[in-house]
């Protein structure tokens, strides 16, 4: 048994996945709580896809170099998602609707960039799909420093978006800089999307934000208890990810999405169908 | 009146007017929700906000909370911009919160005192107490631990008169509170209000229902897109103002037992012109 867990740590490679696959997890899963909460579940799929273009260019100049092209894809994602909030602001369109047509125009633009330069294939087929067993030792200085500026901020600012997330009025009416906390919370997202995107890339980005948080919602009905819960179903998901990875042969970002989504099904399987409510159920629209 | 001002200290000595509009006009793109808008409602008092559905009631106070501003004209609430002033409570229709939150009944009740923590700053012994007198005093104290999912409508509209005491509003903004209600719970409520409005606090309460208005409110103001009439129920309630602000709508009856109206309107949600700017 002991030797089952140990043998994969002997490679310098795991050591640096697996603790790339943690911390990334648990920074989605406490940027996710606040997500699923403010039903901004699109908007996490639509901004994964969307930084396609950012991580091309980003490639393309700094001629393969991870960490530039790191922030041009965070750029790109904080733009991507300033873009879709002035659309949805300036036009009568539903926000849905603004985030999807922006989406769909990024995420082609990335693929028609792809598409025209053959020889880095290989690397951005890593990128759409993950490649954690490749993540260097600067790659995790870099997903630690971001990551523990992420969670910095929602230590400091949890109460004032715990408030706007539940109720916006309340926000307005105790004058939260509820414009600027919004902003941060975009931000959080982008950054979470973008170290996401060496563990399970950019088609499975959204698996990270939304699973572990939403697993966690069905267990609790407080909402710190609900974040620690998801960062440990995230931290859990990661490892157990990894190490089927390394036994069965299937690619690492799959494998821990799907242990992210087997751990759903079991709480779900238990607890999901006994939620009892009172209350009639509301739904609260994407915001 | 004014010895009631005397709860939550505050500094202001001069007699401004709790909320005071001056030739307000409010649009939505191109539709004018307010106009002409002119009125002063005095500290302390108990006003009934009433008029027929999208005459703009939820606008009206949205206004005054500082959520939407004026097209044109001047709003002040005890003298200052709406914006600026934070010992204001809004209370909005239950419907437009997500019941599965995962908050309990202290949860929401602190969030009252996030204004005056400023950021960066945890609630004390003093905020914690002062939450705790709150839910006492509105009778949901006991409940402090339960998630907001499973409190009747009663009981959540008491928690957020609670979470209004925390803020130490004194102006509270009541948008239908009774919308969904059974008696008791309504009776439950107007108790509470006669607490609330014992530290003197002014409480502005939007409703459809005119009896209400006429029994348990010191004001009422009659809205149609302009403020049709403002001041006591008896003064305010007339067949004349009646049929301006529900026009057709509207039958005045005077019979041997005292005077019947019949409106059309029926339903007790209005959605009208809060939905229109989401």
């Amino acid at each position: 048994m002991a030797e089952w867990l140990l043998e994969p740590l002997g490679f310098a490679f795991m050591q640096r996945g697996l603790l790339a696959a943690v911390v990334v997890g648990v920074v989605c899963a406490l940027v996710g709580s606040f997500m699923i909460l403010r039903g901004m579940a699109f908007l996490g799929e639509a901004l994964g896809h969307a930084v396609l273009p950012g991580l091309a260019i980003g490639y393309l100049a700094s001629g393969g170099n991870r960490s530039v092209t790191f922030f041009w894809a965070l750029g790109t994602a904080v733009l991507t998602s300033v873009v879709m909030g002035a659309l949805s602001r300036t036009t009568k369109l539903r926000q849905d609707t603004a985030i999807g047509i922006v989406f769909a125009g990024m995420f082609a633009l990335g693929i028609a960039l792809i598409s025209s330069i053959r020889s880095y294939a290989v690397d951005l087929t890593h990128m759409l799909f993950g490649n954690i067993l490749g993540v260097t030792n600067g790659d995790v200085w870099l997903i630690l420093a971001v990551s523990a500026a992420v969670v910095l901020a929602l230590v400091l600012f949890y109460k004032e978006l715990t408030v706007i997330a539940f109720d916006p009025v309340l926000a307005v009416t105790l004058r939260l800089p509820v414009r600027g906390l919004d902003i941060l919370l975009h931000v959080m997202i982008a950054v979470a999307i973008v170290v996401s995107l060496q563990t399970v890339g950019v088609a499975l980005v959204v698996a990270m934000l939304l699973t572990p948080a939403a697993t966690a919602f069905l267990l609790t009905k407080r909402l710190k208890r609900m974040m620690v819960i998801a960062t440990l179903i995230a931290a859990f998901s990661g490892v157990a990810g990894l190490y089927a990875s390394y036994y069965l042969n299937i690619a690492s970002g799959a494998a821990i999405v799907l242990a992210c989504t087997l751990v759903f099904l079991v709480v779900y399987a238990v607890r999901g169908r006994v939620r009892p409510s009172l209350a009639v159920q509301t739904k609260s629209p994407a915001r | 009146m004014s010895d009631t001002r005397m709860h939550h200290g505050s500094q202001d000595e001069s007699p401004h007017p709790a909320v005071e509009l001056q030739q307000v006009n409010v649009f939505y793109g191109n539709t004018l929700a307010l106009e002409d808008f002119s009125l002063a409602i005095e500290q302390g008092v108990r006003v009934a906000v009433v008029g027929p559905n999208g005459a703009g009631k939820s606008t009206f106070f949205n206004l005054v909370s500082g959520l939407l501003s004026a097209t044109r004209g001047v709003v002040t609430v005890h003298g200052h911009a709406p914006g600026q002033y934070l010992c204001l409570a809004y209370v909005t229709q239950a419907s437009q919160l997500d019941l599965n939150f995962p908050v309990n009944v202290w949860d929401v009740a602190m969030m009252g005192r996030m204004g005056k923590l400023g950021l960066l700053h945890r609630p004390g012994e003093a905020d914690r107490a002062l939450v705790s007198a709150s839910l006492a005093r509105v009778g949901m104290l006991e409940h402090a631990q339960r998630q907001i999912g499973e409190l009747s409508g009663g009981q959540r509209q008491r928690l957020f008169l609670a979470r209004a005491l925390v803020q130490e509003a004194e102006l509270l903004l009541l948008d239908e509170p009774f919308a969904g209600l059974d008696v008791p719970a309504q009776e439950q409520i107007l108790k509470t209000l006669d607490d609330v409005q014992a530290l003197g606090v002014t409480v502005l309460f939007a409703t459809h229902d005119l009896e209400l208005a006429s029994e348990h409110f010191d004001r009422v103001l009659l809205v149609n897109r302009r403020c049709i009439a403002y001041g006591t129920p008896q003064a305010v309630l007339t067949p004349k103002n009646l049929a301006e602000a529900y026009g057709g709508h509207l039958q005045v009856l005077n019979t041997a037992e005292g005077r019947v109206v019949i409106g059309d309107s029926g339903g007790h949600h209005e959605h009208g012109a809060q939905g229109q700017h989401g």
